[in-house]
This record gives C-alpha cells, structure tokens and sequence, in this order.
C-alpha cells in the first residue's frame, strides 16, 4: 500500500471537504443575504384548481419564513392581469413579480423587464433544458425577459364505455374523433368544441390547425402563413364535425361549459384541459370511471400538435426587490414536483429533465400517464412563429374561433379565410409599422 | 401744505385731525361688491371645475393624446401617428360590427327602457296594497352588483341548465334540449344580441321609473285636475301637461341613460365577451380588448373615442332644449 504523507492527506481532505461543502451549498441553495428582512409582493391569478393556489401561498410564505422574506401574494383572476399589468407599468410601481397567464405579454413589457438570463440558465442546467417553445413565451431577441412557470395542456377527453358499445376506435385521429361524434350523435352523446369568445375556442381550433399542418406565422413571427391549403382543409373537417357530431349550444359556451357536457355524461369526447377530467371525477363517479385521456388527436398527415396555456414569471425593472424576486422563481423551478402533485397533474413543466417518468399525478394515473410525452407536441399560439404582441392581438381578437364559426355556420370557406387573413394581415402590418 | 391752526400748548393740534385736505380714498375697485361676489361665487366653483378637469377633461386629453399616437401597454413614449388609428379602426370589418351593435344596444335598449320605465312609474303612482314593498324589489337589479346579476343571467340563459328554457319545454313551447327547436340563448347571434339587451332593459328600467316617479310627484294634481275637468283623456294629459312639465327631468334621466348604456361593458363581457363571432361586440368591449388585452393603447383609445361623436350631438341636443326651457 502506497504511504500517503500528512501534505498528501490534508490537501485531499481538503479538497473534499470543500467539494462536498460546495455541492451542499448548491444543492440547499441559500438565497444571499441582502435579501433578508426585504418584503417581495408578487401577483398571480387564481388558479383553476383552488388546492393549488392554498399550496402555493403557503409554499410562498414558508420560502419566505426560510430566507427572512415577508412574502406577499396577490390573486386575480386571469382575464384581469393584462389591465392590472397597464395600470402598474403605467405608475411605475405596483408588485416585485408577476405572472403572464395565457395572453403572454412578454413581447410588449421587455423593454421594462428584468433580464432573467441568469436564472433561465442556471435551471436549464439542472433540469436537462427548456422545451423548444419555452423560448416563445419568455424570450426576446435571444434575452429571458420571463421564466416559464407550466403550462396547460389541452388533451382528448372520451367516454371508452359510450366507444365501445359501438365498436368505435379510441379518437387518436381526427378522423376517428369525427366518425365517433358523428355515430354518437344520434344516441344523445354528441361531442362538443366551442365556438366562442373563450380561451378554449382559441386553444382547441389552433389544435386543429397545427394538426392539419397549417401554420400562424414564420418562426420569426413577422410573416403570416395562415392562408394555406390547410387551413382550408381544418375548416372543412369543423365544418363537417360541427354538422355531423355537435349541437347549435357551442356557439354559446365559455371555457367551463364543456367540463359541464362531460360531467353531466351528454359528451362523447372533448378537447380540454383536465380540469374537465378532475370536475367529473369530483360530481359524477360513474362518468369518471369511464372517461379517458389522449395527449392529442393526429390531423391527415399524422402530425399532433397540443395547444397550451402557457405561464410564465416576470419582474418589473422598477421591483424594489429583484433578488428575492429571481430567487424565488428559481426556487418555483425547484419545486415543479410539488406544483404538480398539488394542482392534480394540471400544471406541466417547461423542463425536459422534469419529465422524467414516473411523473407526478399524471405518471401515476393509467388514464393519464400518456400526458407524460405531451410535452413534445406542445406548442403556442403563433406557432411556429413566437408570441409576438402581433400573435397576441390576434389570440385576443378571437379571430382564429371566429373564422371557424363562420364556416361552421354556412359561410363560404375562401370568403371567410379572405375575411380573416385581412384582419390578421391589418394586424401585423400595425405592429410592424409601429 | 395745508393750514396749521394756532393752538395752546398741550392741545391737540386740530389742523392735523380737521385741516389737512385729504384726498377722499375711492374704494378699490376689486373690493366692490360687484367683484366680491364674482370671486366668492367662482370660488365656490372652483372645487367642482377642479373635479370635472381633473377627473373628465384630463382622462378625455390624454384618452385624445393616446389615440393620435402608436402608444402600446409597454412603451413610455408615443409616436405622433395623426389620424392612422381612427383609419385602422374604420377598415376593420369587426370595428364596423362593434359600432352597429353599439347603435342596435343603446337604441334597442333605450326604447325598450322608455316604455317599460314610463308603465312602471305610472303603476307605481297608483295606489296599492303592498306598494311599498313592490316598489323596493323593483329597484334591486338596479342595486344588485352587475357582476352577481350577470352571472344570474348566464346560468338562467345556459344552454344546457336554463332555468327559461326548462321552463319553456315544460309549457311545451320550444322543442327538445339538443334539437333545433331548443334555444341558445347566448349562442345565436340575434338571440345573443337580444339577451345582451334585455339584461340591460331589466337592469336599468327600474331606474328610469324611479326618475319618471321623481317627476310625476312634482307635478300639481290640480294642474292635473283642471286638464281632466277641460276634457283631456290620459294621453291628452300625457303629452300636453305631463311630459311638457317634467321634460327637465326625463331629458336629464334619458341622458345618463345613453350614456351608460352606451359605455355599458360589463354585461357583454360577462355573458358573451363579445361573440358569438362578434354578434355582440360593442365598441367599449372592442377597445378593452385592443387596447389593453392586446396592448394596442392608440387603437384601443381610437375606438373608445368613436362613442364621443355619437354621445357629442346627443348631448348638445338634450342640454340646449334644457337651456331652452329654464328660460
């Protein structure tokens, strides 16, 4: 056995001493000490699942408690952010953090954001890297002006017991979805997709789209590619679902009607969030046993493309408390497992090494663990292009479910694609001129 | 100089209180009365002009300044972009929507609420066992806060769970829930359009009865008394006595009316948000939704200001025929 000298040993132990001390500090992360005894208030919405918000506020206080931060958190509801978010800017105060719920406005705030490059890098490297459309919610010219919190998908909602009785194949295509609405129809079990002003409206006809192969605009967002042979082709198949598989009530629903039509066990299949899923399981057991879960339906030329609802964090330049705010992000990062376990499986991550399976809730599931892959046909609106303020004037305009309800009601398909893309192409030309 | 009067020692010498010619002080002319009482009287003006600007003309400026530049949610400063916003709004097709709707909601409306408030008020002037009570549950949807009432409403008008229509099938008057014949309230654009209205009607008639009974009390029974002994039936009474002498007051009601009804947005938003497929977009919804959910200011404010002209001769209107009759 080699002799080790006492220099030998004392500079080995050291070096593993430190080592070990190093990885502990990392792991443990300890947020710096300037922000001790600072207050961070932060805005977010309310949650569709109220559970989630309870964990979240306590999540927040007991971070707060650790790294003597008196935590502040406000809830609105979603709709009223964007109005929330003018008045603050518009003062130049209000809250530390703040949270981008589906209508991202990243794009519009960047110049008055805290760049978060930092933060964004430090959990890509340890969570494996941010999905590919991560960067369409957050980014500007290559910077991180937010950092992606989850995302809500949008899978298929079906009643197996009402598909099997009738020798119907699982909805994974949309042909298939399409043959069962229209079988089940006539039993009392029609399917239903809004057409509506509502964020499913532009979630689920985006679906359809992207599936078809149709797509909103350039991956750099300044060229709309909307009229195209497929778009044509997605608006003659929801033509043709609406006729076949639907009733004349989607023109009136809102984003909660659908949970309604499955739960109260009318629905065939769906296309919604698994809040719909969740409403059933908690009102109508029966129903429950027998609904199932497809990530998405595949469009004609087998491409399936999810719609989600992307979240992401956000710090005002004018914070007066920037470094609590980007160390609880990070924190939020760190703790993905827990945000999903206390949502029910409603939030996904943005993080590729945060999809390791078995994942929370969802892995755990039969009916759900298929969602576990979702993340690599997850998209946004605008795709392929990002979430410009363009793109996103054209989400709150409802344009996109508005052209499917013109045809669906018996418009003309080349008339109502020239109805839409004058109004898409009115929009970009304004923001591009700006 | 003027005079020294002799005098002993000791004395007072009197030229100095009596002999020294003084030049008769006329009063300054801000302390007469005339302009006393225009400075007390604009002082008392003051606050409420102050109120006016700062709350009204200041927003008006700013919502104009706003809709003559490319101002966005996250840009501090604005290009001058003259009357490019106005021009925007007019080529949309979904403007051209919102700015029918708009005329459709408020005259629609106001029609509606004219007659329902004028029969009101007169059922209420009668006298009747209970009407003190009638008369408190009549103002509640006036009272009731918009967002509770409108959600009443989107239950009662859902197209699965209607209250109305379940109502309707029991009576057999529509068909079945899923056929043809069942109504979607809030799905088919002129039942949308409709339903958006009759929310307005109900919530706000109520309050046109209460202005209507605000002046029917005022005027004399005698006066009534004596066009009824000359030979005038009701409707005689109605245009020649009645409305003539509380024409202030429904001038003044039918104004804030319009106003409101014109700028209504929460009970679109609420129940339709506008669609479907634009059915019930009006011009406040548009521009919330341009302007602040896209982030567009100029073309949000572009499109609030349209409601101006159309409020603008309405206004005029109704304040020069006040003026008229105070006269």
């Amino acid at each position: 056995m080699a002799r080790v000298t006492r220099r030998e040993f004392m500079r080995f132990s050291g070096t593993v001493v430190a080592g070990a001390s190093l990885a502990t500090m990392l792991d443990a992360r300890q947020a710096p000490a300037q922000i001790r005894g600072t207050t961070l208030r932060m805005l977010k919405w309310s949650h569709f699942v109220p559970a989630y918000d309870q964990w979240f506020d306590k999540f927040a206080q007991e971070w707060g408690e650790k790294n003597g931060v008196r935590v502040l958190v406000d809830h609105i509801p979603h709709l009223e952010l964007p109005a929330r978010y003018a008045a603050e800017f518009a003062a130049g105060a209000g809250h530390d953090l703040i949270y981008f719920v589906g209508q991202i406005l990243t794009g519009h705030y960047y110049r008055n954001l805290v760049d978060m490059t930092d933060v964004a890098g430090r959990l890509a490297k340890k969570y494996g890297g941010w999905m590919p459309s991560a960067t369409s919610a957050a980014q500007v010219g290559g910077t991180w002006y937010g950092i992606p919190d989850f995302f809500i998908a949008i899978p298929i909602l079906w009643r197996k017991d009402l598909f099997d009785q009738h020798g119907l194949a699982a909805p994974d295509t949309w042909e298939k979805f399409r043959t069962a609405a229209r079988t089940l129809k006539p039993t009392g079990h029609p399917t239903g997709i809004q057409f509506s002003h509502c964020n499913d409206a532009n979630h689920n006809w985006r679906a359809v789209l992207y599936c078809f192969g149709a797509r909103e605009a350039d991956p750099s967002g300044r060229e709309v590619l909307l009229d195209s042979k497929e778009t044509r082709e997605a608006l003659r198949f929801a033509k043709a679902l609406y006729e076949e598989g639907m009733t004349p009530e989607v023109f009136s629903w809102d984003d909660a009607a659908d949970n309604r039509y499955l739960a109260s066990g009318v629905a065939c299949c769906i296309h919604d969030a698994i809040s719909a899923y969740r409403t059933t399981e908690d009102t109508n057991p029966e129903v429950f046993r027998n609904t199932f879960v497809l990530p998405e339906a595949a469009g004609p030329g087998g491409e399936r493309r999810n719609v989600g609802e992307p979240n992401v964090w956000a710090i005002w330049k004018f914070s007066k408390n920037v470094a609590a705010a980007k160390e609880f992000v990070e924190y939020v990062g760190d703790h993905q497992k827990e945000a999903m376990t206390a949502s029910r499986g409603y939030n996904l991550p943005f993080l590729q090494g945060q999809y390791q399976k078995p994942m929370p809730v969802i892995g755990t599931d039969p009916k759900l663990h298929t969602l576990q892959d979702i993340g690599k046909i997850t998209s946004f609106f605008g795709y392929p292009g990002p979430m410009s303020p363009p793109a996103q004037e054209v989400l709150t305009s409802f344009i996109i479910p508005d052209m499917f309800t013109r045809v669906a009601r018996g418009q003309d398909i080349e008339a109502t694609v020239g109805w839409g893309m004058g109004e898409i192409r009115r929009i970009y030309a304004k923001h591009q001129a700006g | 100089m003027g005079e020294v009067s002799a005098g002993g020692k000791g004395e007072r010498p009197a030229a100095l209180a009596i002999g020294v010619p003084t030049a008769r002080v006329a009063p300054r002319w801000w302390r007469s009365i005339a302009v006393r009482r225009f400075v007390f009287g604009y002082s008392l003006l003051t606050p409420a002009v102050l109120y006016v600007g700062l709350l009204v003309g200041v927003p008006f400026l700013f919502s104009l300044y706003l809709a003559l530049s490319d101002a966005s949610v996250g840009a501090p400063v604005a290009r001058f972009v003259g009357i490019d916003n106005l021009l925007a709004a007019v080529e949309s097709s979904t403007f051209r929507v919102a700015l029918r709707n708009s005329l459709v909601f408020t005259l629609g409306a106001g029609i509606a609420k004219s007659i329902l408030g004028t029969t009101l008020a007169f059922l209420l002037m009668q006298r009747f066992r209970g009407r003190k009570v009638v008369r408190a549950l009549l103002v509640m949807p006036f009272t009731i806060p918009i967002a509770v009432s409108a959600l009443g409403w989107k239950w009662m008008l859902d197209s699965q769970f209607s209250v109305i229509n379940w109502a309707l099938g029991r009576l057999h008057l529509i068909g079945a829930y899923g056929t043809d014949g069942w109504p979607v309230w809030l799905g088919q654009p002129a039942l949308a359009l409709a339903s958006v209205m009759f929310v307005n009607v109900w919530r706000s008639f109520p309050f046109g009865a209460i202005v209507l009974m605000a002046g029917l009390t005022s005027v004399p029974p005698e006066v009534i008394d004596a066009a009824k002994v000359d030979g005038a039936n009701f409707l005689q009474r109605l245009r020649q006595v009645i409305v003539p002498m509380i024409a202030p007051i429904l001038l003044v009601g039918g104004l804030f009316d319009t106003v409101f009804t014109l700028s209504d947005i929460s009970i679109v938003y609420l129940l339709t948000n506008g669609g479907p497929n634009g059915a019930t977009e009006i011009l406040p919804t548009l521009a919330y939704r341009v302007g602040i959910q896209a982030g567009a200011l100029g073309r949000g404010a572009a499109i609030s200001l349209f409601l101006f002209p159309l409020l603008l001769p309405a206004m005029v209107l109704l304040l020069r025929n006040l003026r008229r009759r105070e006269w």
